[in-house]
């Protein structure tokens, strides 16, 4: 293409290296909450400032606006999408084999929102202010993490 | 106290870089820089500030790494993890305060060494909500983030178009800009949409170099120079860490803006500010970061673009330099890189791309998945 210049020096001197390093990552008080809750009973959990009412989700243990507690309550899980991207690469910037549909979804009942992928639409059917639901993995399969939830689809 | 430019060099900008590793990139960039400000480092300099982040190097402690290629061993030396601008702020204060007179601030990027940028990326994000969502590569985040925005403002895919247009354009002229391309808005909306509603050309490809200053107090400046570029004011400033907290309408520049412009005394910026060079890495970043700055209204920078009100040769000049989708993503460097375009201009010293002005803005966000950035304002 007309702006496309070598940027792969792999072919020159170089020397190859890489960092293979592990973790665990604790989803602390307020993730474990909501992972259990989404792991064994297919609910979905925010949480509520005590002090300025503001609803957060991704649930957590403390308002970041005034720097207090709040408190855990159930939310449906729906929302509505309020941004989404059809993305064709993959972090290579290899082509996916198949596109993947990435939304910024209000949750219901809540001030927060959600960044996860939808599924069951087309990629031209997908609109801002589609109102969604989550999918989620089989009971059995679940594994109390982020990818209990599949995906989004409209409702 | 006024803090003034006394020097600037940089080594770059390219595609890649194989005859110099990144210490010598950063030498190259040190030596043009005291001999563009008539010192010697191992006499002159009191404090040094480098400008890294560990993942984009490879190794842990970057700040172990340093400062011997600056010149700068037995002396106070830092690292702030962030852009160059941030580090501009941390000299500016050291200087005001009284701590040091001469000061230096270096940042680069050796991205062409980095063979898994996607996967870097995405260790900057959130690693129980967000990190293992799909398997596309970052850019999603900033799509999204384009997607809210060209709903919010009413902005269309031609206005995003210009952006790129002319940021190419403008780099022709600029022979450090290796992305430079003589394209026109139909090209662009006949290139590959990678991110709908982000194209692959809006993306700005990763590039290698380094930039350094020396800043020093007025009468270190006074002593070099009748006519010193200032650093008239800084400012930085973060939302939040969180996705669902974040505007995802660059508040943080807006934030920065005001900051430096305040210790700028600039109180109408779309009317004192001659020229401003914005972070450009998503072209969308551009026209957002043009509203934040204050040098256009909400609803009518997109027009403004197209009418050519940001040209080169237009009212309020943007990114003349090429930007970072003509000079390329060049990581914490990104700062500087617009820094060192406002400072040749303030000069004189930008050849055939040169503009007549005064007041000149540098800014620059922390890139995905932040909402992060400083901004610098340089006068003369
Ligand atoms: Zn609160």
């Amino acid at each position: 293409m007309f702006n496309e210049k070598i940027v792969d020096p792999a072919e020159l001197r170089h020397w190859g290296g890489k960092i293979e390093l592990y973790w665990i990552y604790t989803s602390g008080e307020a993730g474990d909450r909501f992972f259990k809750a989404l792991r064994d009973e297919g609910k979905f959990i925010a949480a509520k400032c005590k002090k300025c009412g503001r609803v957060y989700f991704p649930p957590r243990m403390y308002c970041e606006f005034d720097f207090s507690e709040t408190e855990y309550q159930e939310i449906s899980g729906k929302g509505r999408v309020r941004a989404y991207t059809v993305a064709w690469l993959d972090k290579d910037e290899k082509p996916l084999e198949k596109p993947e549909i990435y939304a910024i979804i209000d949750m219901e009942g809540t001030d927060g929102c959600m960044i996860h992928l939808l599924g069951e639409v087309e990629e031209d059917q997908v609109e801002i202010g589609m109102e969604v639901e989550p999918v989620l993995r089989d009971k059995s399969e679940r594994e109390g993490t982020i990818n209990d939830i599949l995906y989004f689809k409209p409702s | 106290m006024r803090v003034a430019v006394l020097g600037v060099g940089y080594s770059g900008f390219n595609t890649n870089t194989p005859d110099l590793n990144w210490k010598e990139l950063m030498l190259e960039a040190a030596v043009r820089a005291y001999e563009d400000a008539g010192i010697n480092p191992r006499k002159d300099v009191d404090s040094v500030v480098t400008c890294a982040e560990d993942f984009w190097e490879g190794f842990a402690i970057f700040d172990e790494f340093v400062p011997d290629q600056l010149g700068g061993v037995l002396k106070p030396t830092c690292t702030v993890c962030s852009d160059f601008l941030y580090g501009v702020a941390t000299a500016y204060m050291q200087i005001k305060s009284g701590l040091a007179d001469i000061v230096v601030v270096e940042a680069h990027s050796k991205a062409s060494d980095i063979l898994t940028f996607g996967e870097v990326i995405k260790f900057a994000m959130d690693p129980v909500w967000l990190r293992d969502i799909g398997n596309a590569h970052p850019y999603y985040f900033a799509a999204l983030e384009m997607s809210q925005y060209v709903s919010e403002c009413c902005i269309n895919e031609e206005q995003i178009a210009e952006v790129v247009v002319k940021n190419k354009n403008n780099a022709l002229l600029n022979s450090s800009a290796p992305y430079g391309a003589k394209v026109t808005v139909e090209d662009v909306l006949n290139s590959p949409m990678v991110f709908d509603p982000m194209r692959k050309i809006e993306i700005a490809p990763v590039s290698d170099g380094a930039v350094v200053f020396v800043l020093g107090n007025e009468f270190v400046a006074r002593e070099i120079t009748d006519t010193p570029v200032w650093v008239k004011g800084v400012g930085w400033w973060s939302e939040t860490s969180n996705y669902d907290t974040m505007s995802f309408n660059a508040m943080y520049a807006y934030k920065a803006a005001k900051m430096a412009y305040k210790l700028a005394k600039i109180t109408n910026p779309a009317k004192e500010v001659d020229f401003a060079e914005v972070d450009d890495r998503f072209a969308f970043k551009e026209l957002q970061h043009i509203e934040a700055l204050q040098l256009s209204r909400k609803y009518e920078t997109g027009s403004l673009m197209q009418e050519g009100y940001f040209a080169r040769d237009g009212e309020l000049p943007v990114n003349v330099s090429g930007g970072n989708l003509g000079v390329g993503n060049l990581l914490e460097a990104t700062g500087g890189q617009k820094a060192l375009e406002v400072v040749l201009q303030l000069r004189g010293l930008a050849g055939k791309r040169q503009i007549e002005a005064e007041t000149g803005v540098a800014q620059a966000w922390r890139y995905i998945p932040t909402a992060s950035g400083t901004v610098a304002v340089f006068g003369v």
